[in-house]
């Protein structure tokens, strides 16, 4: 079910801060600051990632203007173990916090939650966003970091990226959330933890349908479709699918992935980005920001997550996946 | 769309894995490695008094060093990358599995973290290794008991 | 182009090495006169690639190497040279081995021309080493 928000709340402001691979994205102009030291200087991975996290949320909340006090909710999730870093980071910036799981589509479920606080006007300002550090969530779900295997064409590579967005009440000169749609999980039987393009895309698939049908809206009404982190591949099946069900070849060009676009065409990193900061470093950097220059006036993101666990795929099971969407516009 | 629809669209739309380059990949890479094995081994032999039979320690031990130096610099898993089974069957391979782990879980101390760890992912191998060991030995020694074959 | 770069040298490098030393495929060195003899029996044998043999009085140890392909019988065709030997010289110490390392060693001998009475001593310390397990 779509929801329809009647006060659009906004996006303020977006933090983004990203490791030293992520120079090479074809998108770092648009991140506040980008580390040399994938671990900002910690012991740890995991520590870094924490850190990582909170550095986000203080440049999203010093572009606003406002300090941790003055925030009412935070609202985030990544992929390690019961989101410890985030959880940590929690702690650090003393902000009542809620922890989200939707995997890499956590950077839309967040802002929806924070949207719906909103809404009901239990929250002025609140901080929504998600995060992945590729050495710490590597070795969550496949092996250790440095273990030569061989990765196929359609791996994808974990960034180390984290993106929170400060959502407010409704203010004309910035990206405002106009509706909502919370995906269903989708299971269509791919079971290839080294193929989550595949396993992701009906996901995608699905959730954009149903907001479009709800919403009355087509392809072409909207200046971009932006998905999270299907990759070449998925995106690919994603068109496809899209074509199967009567949608015309020249709307097509509307719909992009940040996973695909996030390294260029460097084939080092095979099908392309994953992560759940893959989609929240590009829908709070660059998208805000070319709305705020007008480039676009409607936006449809689409954060898919595939809901696996390492468990999971070692005992057979299939890989059910999500995606969220929501609806931005800018006047 | 249905299921098996989509699945044929997925295998449309999914590239092959290039067989033939990785088997050439890999051929090539774990020969380098063998031959670079085979020099050390001779290395051993000539300059310490190591034969055929005892310089296989010493070989095995100073290429695991070679991947340990390697792994530790981020270069294996380059060479992995490129050459697959090339760069993880030869004695490398399983000390870069060896050591990837002891890198990977140092952050959890020395005794529950590399300890524990160390043999994630090289432990199948040691298993399998000498279960396999013994059931050669065991058809080598009935073989033998009934004559059909010589030790 | 890059994997080609670094093969091509190490394949130069080791043809240049297997190429050498083709003159003297069979040596015998010491003191009994019996090198002929020695030769026609290591040479009856189509798996043997190349030989030094160094003897001394008694004492005789036969280094062997054995063709490429043999190569996967080598304990059985060390054995089958080995009980030649000792039928043909029933009154010597013989000793047959097909290692690299021994073979090399003994190469050494014949090019340092060590003496007589040094003889002995390298024969008993290659002898021992061979019968060294890992």
């Amino acid at each position: 079910m779509v929801i329809v928000f009647q006060s659009k709340p906004s996006l303020l402001a977006g933090g983004v801060v990203a490791g030293p691979l992520e120079k090479r994205s074809i998108f770092s102009q648009y991140f506040d600051a980008i580390y040399d030291d994938e671990r900002w200087e910690m012991k740890t991975n995991e520590q870094g990632h924490r850190k990582m996290v909170e550095e986000a949320c203080e440049f999203a909340m010093k572009k606003a203007g406002v300090k941790n006090p003055d925030i009412d909710y935070f609202m985030g999730g990544d992929l390690v173990n019961q989101m410890t870093p985030t959880n940590f980071a929690a702690r650090d910036l003393a902000i009542p916090f809620i922890g989200l799981f939707s995997a890499c589509a956590t950077s839309v479920s967040s802002v929806i939650v924070a949207s719906l606080l909103t809404e009901v006007g239990a929250a002025n300002f609140s901080l929504a966003g998600a995060s992945s550090q590729h050495n710490a969530v590597e070795r969550q779900f496949r092996y250790p970091v440095d273990y030569g295997s061989q990765k196929p064409q359609t791996a994808q590579w974990t960034v180390t990226a984290a993106g929170f967005a400060l959502i407010g009440k409704h203010h004309e000169e910035y990206p405002s959330i106009e509706a909502a749609t919370v995906g269903k999980s989708i299971d269509y039987g791919m079971d290839d933890p080294f193929h989550m393009g595949a396993a992701m895309a009906p996901a995608a698939f699905q959730t954009i349908q149903s907001h479009l049908e709800q919403r009355n809206q087509k392809i072409y009404n909207y200046d971009l479709i932006l998905t999270g982190d299907l990759g070449q591949l998925g995106l690919k099946l994603l068109k496809g699918m899209l074509v199967e069900s009567g949608v015309k070849n020249e709307e097509l060009t509307l719909l992009r992935d940040a996973g695909a676009e996030f390294y260029g065409q460097d084939e080092s990193f095979q099908s392309g980005a994953s992560g759940a900061g893959c989609s929240a470093a590009i829908f709070f950097s660059y998208v805000i920001q070319q709305m705020r220059a007008g480039t676009y006036k409607r936006v449809l993101l689409v954060a898919t997550g595939a809901l696996l666990s390492p468990l999971s795929f070692q005992q057979g099971e299939t890989i059910p996946c999500t995606a969220h969407a929501i609806e931005i516009t800018m006047k | 769309m249905e299921k098996e629809q989509y699945k044929k669209l997925e295998q449309n739309v999914t590239p092959k894995p290039p067989y033939l380059k990785n088997v050439a990949k890999a051929f090539f890479v774990g020969g380098l490695i063998c031959t670079i094995g085979q020099a050390v081994s001779l290395f051993y032999m000539i300059f310490f008094n190591f034969t055929e039979a005892t310089a296989g320690n010493p070989t095995v031990a100073t290429m695991v060093f070679f991947a340990m130096i390697l792994t530790g610099f981020g270069l294996y898993k380059r060479i992995g990358q490129c050459a697959g089974a090339g760069s993880a069957v030869p004695v490398t391979g399983f000390g870069n599995a060896v050591i990837s782990a002891a890198i990977e879980h140092r952050s959890e101390g020395l005794v529950l973290g590399v300890g524990g760890n160390l043999f994630k992912l090289a432990g199948s191998v040691v298993l399998f290794g000498v279960v396999s060991a013994f059931f050669v030995g065991l058809i080598k020694y009935i073989l033998v008991t009934i004559g059909v074959v010589s030790w | 182009m890059r994997l080609l770069g670094i093969m091509l040298p190490l394949l130069v490098s080791v043809s240049l090495l297997s190429s050498c030393n083709e003159k003297e495929k069979f040596i015998v060195y010491g003191s009994p006169d019996n090198e002929k003899e020695v030769e026609a029996i290591l040479k009856e044998h189509d798996f043997v690639d190349k030989t030094t043999v160094i003897q001394y009085d008694d004492s005789m140890l036969v280094a062997v190497q054995i063709k490429p392909w043999d190569k996967w019988k080598k304990a059985k065709l060390e054995k089958k040279l080995q009980k030649e030997f000792d039928e043909k010289y029933p009154n010597k110490d013989v000793l047959v081995s097909a290692d690299f390392k021994i073979f090399y060693e003994a190469n050494k001998i014949k090019k340092d021309k060590i003496e007589d009475n040094k003889l002995n001593d390298k024969i008993k310390e290659l002898k021992e080493l061979s019968k060294e397990e890992s």
